[in-house]
């Protein structure tokens, strides 16, 4: 879950995300999550969280332990990292808005 | 070499020698699904012992109520064959008949028929699994039994022949021996898994190996880390087989583990997800292949809250005068930022700080396809777990349906000429 308690997306950020992220002054956005491994936490609405395992029915939510979506394909994690990287966000418009990218 | 099993029973292979295609001339043929050729293969090696066939009613029953079987052996799951009434009739079999077990069209092995009986699958799965939940996968495999069971020994008739990367990690019980004779190894810890290792997994094997070692002396080596990988019934989400075993040899290739202390092998078992009692077939098991020491960890073999996360220690510690092979008990581990280490809930003192290796965060970093850092996954593991996906997992280490469908066979079985009646 997110710090405030809802759903949430990490998406793992290695030494290529870490550049561009520092390039689009957003490092700071990304924290230390385990053991040296830095994540972006996006978050998610629960209206948001429904339609994106609609469209990727190989996610799954973890509902018990993390609050997480999980098992999202790597191609559509580039996707919504690409997408918090243009909106200079980690909030639920970065889903919102991916998703209305892909039905376009 | 001493070969005696689980309470001392001798490991015996149950293998048809000379003449196999004239002995089968005739026999009555019953196709058999995935799982029950799995346990075919598995008990004619041995890895059974001293179970060499499917089990009858009082078996069935002592094993249920008593976890033993009626010689008093310690065993704790049921082995058996279900088969489909109409199919008994179709194939006019009775007590004492001999039929040939076919699999993936081609023989596989000879029953000899001791027994039919029923079965009530509710009181089988409560029995075994504490619960009649069908969300437990146990449950639901018992469930899914037709009710009517036939009993008796079974004889290899057709040795599997192991495809890459399988032939590789596979060994029968008397080769595990062999092999851990060769090796100069008096004692031999076994590490159950069904994981790609990351760095929290490799601390609990080196913590093992210190004390599997016991009193020994450390200047020659003669101990040894056996990871014995389960092979079976994949559902999505797991790990890739071909992955779990690559990245497993990948920390010995890597030299993390030395080449004369660590050895990879696989035994063919659906999970039953039944935490103690699980933990105690996997003790008998790993006896069985010479082992003399097996770690269990937090929540060993469990799913979902249907068992305590140390259930399976309890039961090992109260049966623990029936089982030859000694427990190695682990506590849960973690990455302490303080220790700035790996380590383990009965060493470390900042429980507050700690991280978790969970599943669901290991898989997640992998999915990303994103390197983990050392303290995570060592970057041989990692680079062989993404390649093991792009050779074998359709492009993932996670079982997909496309991984479910269209896999290479983990072996084939030669085709034979027998001409059923």
């Amino acid at each position: 879950m997110t710090k405030d308690g809802g759903i949430k997306i990490d998406v793992w950020v290695n030494e290529e995300r870490l550049e561009k992220l520092k390039a689009a002054g957003l490092a700071e956005i990304a924290r230390e999550k385990f053991a040296g491994m830095m994540v972006l936490e996006i978050a998610c609405t629960e209206e948001l969280k429904d339609a994106l395992l609609r469209k990727y029915p190989s996610a799954k939510y973890d509902s018990s332990t993390t609050h997480s979506i999980e098992l999202i394909p790597r191609e559509v994690k580039d996707g919504i990292f690409s997408t918090a990287l243009r909106l200079h966000s980690t909030g639920p418009e970065v889903i919102g808005q991916f998703l209305q990218e892909k039905k376009d | 070499m001493n070969n005696l099993g689980h309470n001392d029973k001798p490991v015996v292979e149950h293998i048809m020698k000379g003449e196999v295609e004239k002995k089968l001339h005739g026999l009555p043929v019953l196709p058999v699904r995935r799982e029950i050729a799995h346990e075919v293969i598995s008990m004619a090696y041995g890895f059974f012992t001293p179970v060499s066939g499917f089990m009858g009613r009082d078996e069935v029953t002592s094993t249920l109520s008593r976890m033993e079987l009626p010689d008093g052996s310690l065993w704790s799951i049921p082995i058996v064959l279900d088969v489909k009434q109409e199919e008994i009739k179709r194939l006019g079999l009775k007590p004492s008949d001999s039929v040939l077990l076919e699999y993936l069209g081609a023989p596989l092995a000879t029953l000899d028929i001791d027994e039919f009986f029923s079965y009530d699958l509710g009181k089988m799965a409560e029995m075994a699994y504490g619960t009649r939940d069908p969300k437990h996968p146990g449950v639901k495999r018992t469930m899914e039994y037709s009710g009517d069971f036939v009993a008796g020994r079974i004889n290899l008739v057709n040795e599997p022949v192991f495809n890459e990367p399988f032939s590789e990690f596979w060994k029968t019980p008397l080769q595990h021996r062999q092999a851990f004779a060769m090796k100069n190894w008096k004692n031999v810890v076994a590490h159950q898994t069904r994981n790609v290792p990351h760095s929290g997994h490799e601390s609990l094997m080196k913590q093992a190996w210190f004390a599997a070692n016991e009193d020994m002396p450390v200047d020659e080596i003669h101990t040894g880390v056996l990871v014995n990988a389960i092979i079976g019934e994949k559902r999505t989400g797991d790990y890739i087989d071909e992955a779990i075993l690559l990245g497993q040899d990948a920390l010995r290739k890597g030299g993390y583990f030395k080449d004369n202390v660590h050895m990879v092998t696989f035994t063919l078992w659906d999970m039953r997800y039944a935490g103690p009692r699980e933990a105690i077939f996997h003790a008998i098991l790993r006896t069985n292949l010479g082992c003399t020491h097996h770690m269990f960890g937090r929540d060993h073999a469990g799913v979902g809250n249907f068992y305590k996360p140390y259930d399976a220690q309890d039961v090992l510690k109260a049966e623990r005068d029936k089982l030859k092979i000694k427990p190695v008990f682990l506590r849960e581990n973690w990455y302490c930022p303080v220790c700035n280490e790996v380590t383990n809930e009965a060493l470390c003192g900042h429980e507050n700080q700690s991280q978790n290796f969970s599943g669901t965060l290991i898989r997640s970093i992998l999915t990303d396809g994103v390197k983990p850092t050392k303290r995570v996954m060592r970057p041989e593991v990692f680079d062989v777990v993404m390649s093991s996906a792009d050779k074998y997992g359709f492009g993932s280490p996670f079982v997909t349906n496309e991984y479910l469908n269209s896999r290479q066979p983990v072996f084939n079985l030669q085709k034979m000429e027998v001409l059923a009646s």
